[in-house]
C-alpha cells in the first residue's frame, strides 16, 4: 500500500502493524458514497448523525452565509465609493435613492437612501456574525476533524449534534425572512435603547433569531467538550492531543458558558420590545448601558469563539507543512486556555466612552493582559518556521498571509486598549479595520489555509494549486488594500456605519472600494477552484501533506465510521523529526527525506 | 500657542520608572523627529490636525503604540519572510532538527510585551484621567442631543443661529474660546449618541438617561468636524456640527449676537431655525420624501393620522407636532420625532409655523401679516433695549399666536 515502510522508528513509539490484523471493515465505503436510491442518498444525509456528514451541511451552510455577508459588503462599498453631495441642487453620490413602497391599501412607506445602507451593514454584520464567523471553524472543520484527530468514531452526541445543525439552519431562515419582511437597521450590537424603540422593520424576529442560533452553538460546545474528555483514542493524554484540539476545546467552554448570556439578553430585549417592559429603554426605566454590558458579556467572548479555532488550524498547518514541531506546544497549548479565561473579564473595553471612569481603567489594564498569550502564539509559530521544511503549497501560504494580517490585526488591538487613545479611535473605521484583521485577515485567512489543507481528506479531490495559489494572492492584495486604508480613515477621525462622509474622506473609501473588487475576485476564484475540484479534480492520496495527525491515518475520503479498527495513540502529533507519516506515497507532494534513524536532536 | 516643542517633555513625567522613562523619551523624540512644526512628519501622516491640549499628548501614547507595534511587525515578518524564503522545501534536502521549545526564550516573549503592555496602560491612564476630570471654571455649555442635530445651548441663553454645509446637508455652526476650557453638559432626548471632535482626540458618548461631560481646552485657531459617533439611525451620517475655535474676543463678540435674534425678521428667524434645530434632518421643504413629511405645502392640508382621524394641519396641529410630536403621527411615518418642549422661546417656535406657512401658497398672505407685525415689535423691542427694567425680548409675545 504505502512504498514507504510503515514500521516503528528505533527509541520511539510508531505505528503497530499487529494492531491492523483485527477483524474490521473493510467492505465500509466512503462516507460520501451514494446509497442505493437518490431518495435513500437525501435522507442518509437529512437524518444522519454522522459528524462528518453534519460537518459538511455546517460547511455548505456557512459558506453561503459568507457568500450572502460578502455581497451586502460589496454593496456597501459601492456605496462609499462617493460621498452624498449637492451638485447644481440634485444629491449625487448615492447609491440607494430613496425607495417608496405601495401597501395593498393605497398608503405608503418611504424607505431613504440611508436607511437601504443601515439595513445592508446590519445584515452584514449579523450574518457575518451570526451565521458565518461563530459556527464555521468548530462547527464546519470541527465537526468534521475533532473526532477523527481524537481517533474517535464520532462527536459524544451525535443526536444532539445534528440537532444543532437544524437549530442553526432555523435561527438562519429567521435571520433571513426577518430582512425580508421589512429589514433591520440596528446595526449587529443591537444597542439599546435604538433597538428597542425603532419602529423599522422585523427587528424583535432578528433578536429573537439570534436566541435560537445561541441554542445551535450551545449545543455543539457541550458535544466538543465532552468528545475531548472522554472519546480520545487509548494512551492520547491531553497534552498528546493536536493544537486544533485544544483551540477548538477552549472555544467550546467559551461557547457553553458564555451564550447563554446572550440568549437571556436578547430575549430581555425582546420582551421590552413587544410587552413594554422597561429593562434597558429609559422612558420606560430601564437602563442602555446595562444592555451594553450585557451584550459584550457575550460578544467579547464570543470573539475569541470566532478566533481561537482559527488558531489551532494554523498551529496544524504550519506543523504539516514546515514539518516541525509547533515551538512551544504547551505554551500555545495553555495561551489557548489563557485567552479563554481572560476574555471574560475584558468586555467593559467596548465601552471605554460610555461606562463610568473607574470601570474603564480596570478594563483597560485587563484588556491588555489578553495581549501577552496572543503574542506568545505569534512567537511560537513565527519560530516554528525556523530549520523547517516549508512547502509553499496554498495552505502554507495561507498561514504565513494569516501570520501577516493577524500580526496586524493584534498589534492595532493595545491603541485600542489605551484608554486615552480609545476615546479617539473608538467608532471609528480605526476599529472597523482593526476588527477585519483579526476576524477576517484572522479568521477567515485561517478557514481558508484549512479549507485548502483538509478539502483533500473531505472530499478525496486534490484542487487546482496554482489556481488556488493566485487565489490566494488576490486574497492577499485586495484584503489589505480594502482595509489598510481604513486604519488610515479611522485615525483621521472617519466615523463608522456611515451611509455618506465629508469629502475629505473620498480618497480613502475609493482605495477601500476598489481593494473589496480585488478581495472579491480571489475568493471567486476560490469558489471556483473548489467546485471545479469536487466535479473533475485528481483522486486525492490518503496523506498528500505526509502529515502525522490521526485524520490522515484512514481512506480518504473517510470511511463513515472513520478507522477500521480502533485507533491507539502510537506518535505525537507533530514528531515529524523521528516518524514516518502513515500512508504516504511517494511523488504525491515532495516530502524532504527522512532524517537519519536514531538521531537526537538536543 | 502650545506646540509641539513644548508638550514632548510631558509624557516622560507620566511614566513609572526609569526604564519607561528611557522608553519614554525615545517615543517622544521619534515623534518629533526632525521638526520643529507643531506636529512631526509622522504625526502629521497618522494624524489629523491636533487642537485641544491633551490632543497632542495623546497623539504621543499613539506614535509610542505605533513605533513599538512597527518593531514588532517588522521583526516578526522579517524573521518569517527570511525563514519561508531560508527553508523552503527543495528537491532532495532533508529537513533539520532543531529545538521545539526554550524556556528562557518563551519567558522573555512572554515578558518583554507585559513590561511595554504595563507602560501603555500606565500612560493611557494618566492621559485619560486628564481627559476626563474637567478643570474647575470651565465655562459649561449645555448640549442636547437628539435625531438627528446637535443644540448647544450657551451660557447666555443664546443658541447658535449660523449654519454652513458639511457633506449633503445644512450643519449649525458653533464656536468656542481659544485657550480656556469650555464644559459640555451633554444630554440625549432619544437614544445613545456620541460627541465626537477628531481635531481634540476625544468621544464621549451621549445618553439619554443622565448626563455626561466633555470638556476641552482648545488651542488652535480653525474649523474641525463635530461628528455623532454612535450610530442613532437614518441620519446618523449627517449628524454632523462645525466647531470654530476664536480668539477670546472674537469668541465674545459672537456670542453676543447670539441672544440678538431680534436681527433676524421672523421668516428668516424660521428659516435659520429649521436648521439649527434639526428639522431638516427629516423634514424637506422642497416636496422630496424624508423620514417626516416634507413641510412644502403641508399647511392647512388634511392628512390621514396613523389611528385614522383625519386632521387639517392648521397652527395648532403645527404647533402640538413640535411640542407633543408623538400625539398624532402622519400615516405612512413613523414615532421619530422628539419633543421640542421648553426648547424653543415663543419667537423662535412663531418663526417656526411661519417658514412653514411660507412654504404652502395658501399661507402667504398670513405670513406677510405676521412677519410686519413682528417687524413692528422688534422694532418697539430695539428702542427700548437699554432702558433700564426693559423686558427681556425673548418675553415678548410672539405674533403667529398672538394672532390666533
Amino acid at each position: 500500500m504505502s512504498s514507504i515502510p510503515n514500521k516503528p522508528i528505533a527509541g520511539h513509539r510508531g505505528h503497530a502493524p499487529e494492531i491492523h490484523a483485527g477483524h474490521g471493515h473493510h467492505d465500509e465505503g466512503s462516507f460520501l458514497a451514494p446509497k442505493e436510491s437518490l431518495a435513500k442518498t437525501v435522507m442518509s444525509w437529512v437524518w444522519t448523525i454522522d459528524h462528518k456528514k453534519i460537518g459538511v451541511m455546517y460547511m455548505v451552510a456557512t459558506l453561503f452565509a459568507f457568500l450572502l455577508g460578502g455581497l451586502a459588503a460589496l454593496a456597501l462599498r459601492l456605496e462609499l465609493l462617493e460621498p452624498n453631495i449637492l451638485v447644481n441642487g440634485k444629491m449625487t453620490g448615492q447609491l440607494f435613492g430613496d425607495l417608496t413602497l405601495t401597501r395593498a391599501d393605497g398608503s405608503s412607506t418611504t424607505i431613504t437612501g440611508n436607511n437601504i445602507y443601515n439595513r445592508l451593514y446590519t445584515l452584514h454584520g449579523a450574518i457575518m456574525v451570526f451565521l458565518f464567523i461563530i459556527p464555521a471553524i468548530p462547527a464546519a472543520l470541527g465537526n468534521f476533524f475533532l473526532p477523527l484527530m481524537l481517533g474517535a468514531k464520532d462527536v459524544a452526541f451525535p443526536r444532539l449534534n445534528l440537532l444543532s445543525w437544524y437549530v442553526y439552519v432555523a435561527g438562519g431562515v429567521m435571520a433571513v425572512a426577518s430582512i425580508v419582511m421589512g429589514g433591520v437597521e440596528t446595526g449587529w450590537t443591537f444597542y439599546t435603547p435604538y433597538s428597542s424603540t425603532t419602529s423599522y422593520g422585523a427587528t424583535t424576529l432578528m433578536i429573537l433569531s439570534v436566541f435560537v442560533l445561541g441554542f445551535s452553538s450551545i449545543f455543539t460546545g457541550i458535544n466538543f467538550v465532552v468528545t475531548v474528555h472522554k472519546l480520545r483514542m487509548p494512551g492520547m493524554g491531553w497534552f498528546d492531543m493536536p493544537l486544533f484540539v485544544w483551540a477548538t476545546y477552549a472555544t467550546a467552554i467559551i461557547q457553553v458558558l458564555a451564550t447563554p448570556v446572550i440568549g437571556i439578553t436578547v430575549l430581555l430585549l425582546a420582551i421590552e420590545r413587544v410587552f413594554h417592559i422597561g429593562i434597558f429603554d429609559p422612558a420606560l426605566g430601564g437602563d442602555p448601558v446595562l444592555f451594553q454590558h450585557f451584550f459584550w458579556f457575550y460578544s467579547h467572548p464570543a470573539v475569541y469563539i470566532m478566533i481561537l479555532p482559527g488558531m489551532g488550524i494554523i498551529s496544524e498547518v504550519i506543523a504539516t507543512h514546515a514539518r516541525k514541531k509547533i515551538f512551544g506546544y504547551k505554551g500555545v497549548a495553555f495561551s489557548s486556555i489563557a485567552i479563554a479565561a481572560i476574555s471574560f473579564l475584558v468586555w467593559g473595553h467596548h465601552m471605554f466612552t460610555s461606562q463610568g471612569e473607574v470601570a474603564s481603567v480596570i478594563f483597560s489594564a485587563i484588556t491588555f493582559l489578553v495581549a501577552i498569550p496572543t503574542a506568545i502564539k505569534v512567537f511560537a509559530w513565527v519560530a516554528t518556521l525556523y530549520k523547517g521544511s516549508i512547502a509553499w503549497n496554498t495552505p502554507m501560504l495561507y498561514a504565513l498571509v494569516f501570520l501577516f494580517t493577524f500580526t496586524i490585526g493584534g498589534l492595532t488591538g493595545p491603541p485600542l486598549a489605551v484608554l486615552s487613545a480609545d476615546l479617539h479611535l473608538h467608532d471609528t473605521y480605526f476599529v472597523v479595520a482593526h476588527f477585519h484583521y483579526v476576524m477576517m485577515g484572522g479568521t477567515v485567512m485561517a478557514l481558508l489555509a484549512g479549507l485548502h489543507h483538509w478539502w483533500p481528506k473531505m472530499f478525496g479531490r486534490m484542487y487546482n494549486e496554482n489556481a488556488a495559489r493566485l487565489g490566494c494572492l488576490l486574497v492577499f492584495i485586495g484584503f489589505n488594500v480594502t482595509f489598510f486604508t481604513q486604519f488610515y480613515l479611522g485615525l483621521h477621525g472617519m466615523p463608522r456605519r456611515y451611509a455618506t462622509y465629508v469629502p475629505e474622506f473620498q480618497t480613502g473609501h475609493q482605495i477601500s472600494t476598489v481593494g473589496s473588487w480585488i478581495l472579491a475576485a480571489g475568493l471567486f476564484t476560490h469558489m471556483f477552484t473548489f467546485l471545479a475540484s469536487l466535479f473533475g479534480g485528481r483522486k486525492a492520496p490518503d496523506n498528500p501533506w505526509g502529515s502525522l495527525t490521526m485524520e490522515w491515518d484512514t481512506e480518504t475520503p473517510p470511511i463513515e465510521h472513520n478507522f477500521h479498527h480502533e485507533p491507539v495513540w502510537t506518535h505525537g502529533a507533530y514528531d515529524y523529526d523521528d516518524t514516518i507519516p502513515p500512508r504516504t506515497r511517494e511523488g504525491e507532494w515532495p516530502l524532504p527525506p527522512p532524517l537519519p534513524a536514531g538521531a537526537k536532536a538536543h | 500657542m502650545v506646540t509641539r516643542m513644548a508638550t514632548t517633555p510631558n509624557p516622560t513625567r507620566n511614566l513609572p520608572g526609569a526604564p519607561a522613562r528611557l522608553l519614554g523619551a525615545a517615543a517622544a523624540a521619534l515623534a518629533s523627529s526632525g521638526a520643529c512644526a507643531d506636529q512631526g512628519p509622522v504625526s502629521r501622516l497618522l494624524f489629523p490636525k491636533s487642537a485641544a491640549t491633551y490632543a497632542s499628548d495623546n497623539d504621543d501614547v499613539m506614535l509610542f503604540v505605533f513605533w513599538v507595534s512597527l518593531f514588532f511587525f517588522v521583526l516578526l515578518m522579517g524573521l518569517m519572510a527570511y525563514w519561508a524564503v531560508r527553508y523552503r522545501r527543495r528537491p532532495g534536502v532533508p529537513q533539520q532538527r532543531s529545538p521545539s521549545h526554550s524556556l528562557a526564550l518563551e519567558l522573555l516573549w512572554s515578558g518583554i510585551p507585559l513590561i511595554l503592555c504595563c507602560v501603555m496602560f500606565w500612560w493611557g491612564f494618566k492621559i485619560y484621567m486628564h481627559m476626563h476630570v474637567t478643570p474647575a471654571k470651565a465655562e459649561v455649555v449645555n448640549v442636547t442631543a437628539k435625531k438627528w442635530a446637535w443644540t448647544w445651548e450657551y451660557g447666555n441663553g443664546g443658541s447658535s443661529t449660523e449654519t454652513v454645509r458639511l457633506a449633503d446637508k445644512e450643519s449649525p455652526v458653533y464656536v468656542v474660546p481659544q485657550g480656556r476650557p469650555i464644559k459640555l453638559l451633554m444630554h440625549s432626548q432619544d437614544v445613545i449618541h456620541s460627541l465626537y471632535i477628531p481635531a481634540f482626540r476625544k468621544k464621549i458618548d451621549v445618553m439619554p438617561n443622565r448626563y455626561t461631560t466633555y470638556w476641552f481646552n482648545a488651542t488652535e485657531p480653525g474649523d474641525y468636524n463635530l461628528f455623532c459617533a454612535e450610530y442613532c439611525g437614518d441620519q446618523h451620517s449627517q449628524m454632523m456640527a462645525l466647531i470654530q475655535v476664536k480668539p477670546e474676543a472674537e469668541y465674545q463678540a459672537w456670542l453676543a449676537e447670539l441672544v440678538n435674534t431680534d436681527r433676524f425678521s421672523l421668516l428668516d428667524l424660521g428659516k435659520k431655525l429649521y436648521i439649527t434645530k434639526g428639522c431638516n434632518a427629516c423634514h424637506s421643504v422642497d416636496g422630496s420624501a424624508g423620514t417626516g413629511p416634507s413641510w412644502k405645502g403641508i399647511y392647512m392640508k388634511e392628512h390621514e393620522m396613523t389611528d385614522g382621524a383625519r386632521l387639517t394641519a392648521d397652527e395648532n396641529y403645527i404647533r402640538e407636532s413640535i411640542l407633543v410630536p408623538a400625539a398624532h403621527i402622519v400615516k405612512g411615518f413613523a414615532n421619530q420625532m422628539p419633543s421640542f418642549q421648553g426648547q424653543l422661546k415663543d419667537r423662535e417656535l412663531g418663526a417656526l409655523i411661519t417658514y412653514i406657512k411660507s412654504l404652502s401658497d395658501n399661507g402667504k398672505d398670513e405670513v406677510d401679516r405676521a412677519v410686519k407685525q413682528d417687524d413692528a415689535e422688534r422694532e418697539e423691542r430695539m428702542k427700548s433695549k437699554g432702558k433700564p427694567n426693559a423686558a427681556a425680548p425673548q418675553d415678548a409675545p410672539a405674533a403667529p399666536v398672538a394672532a390666533r
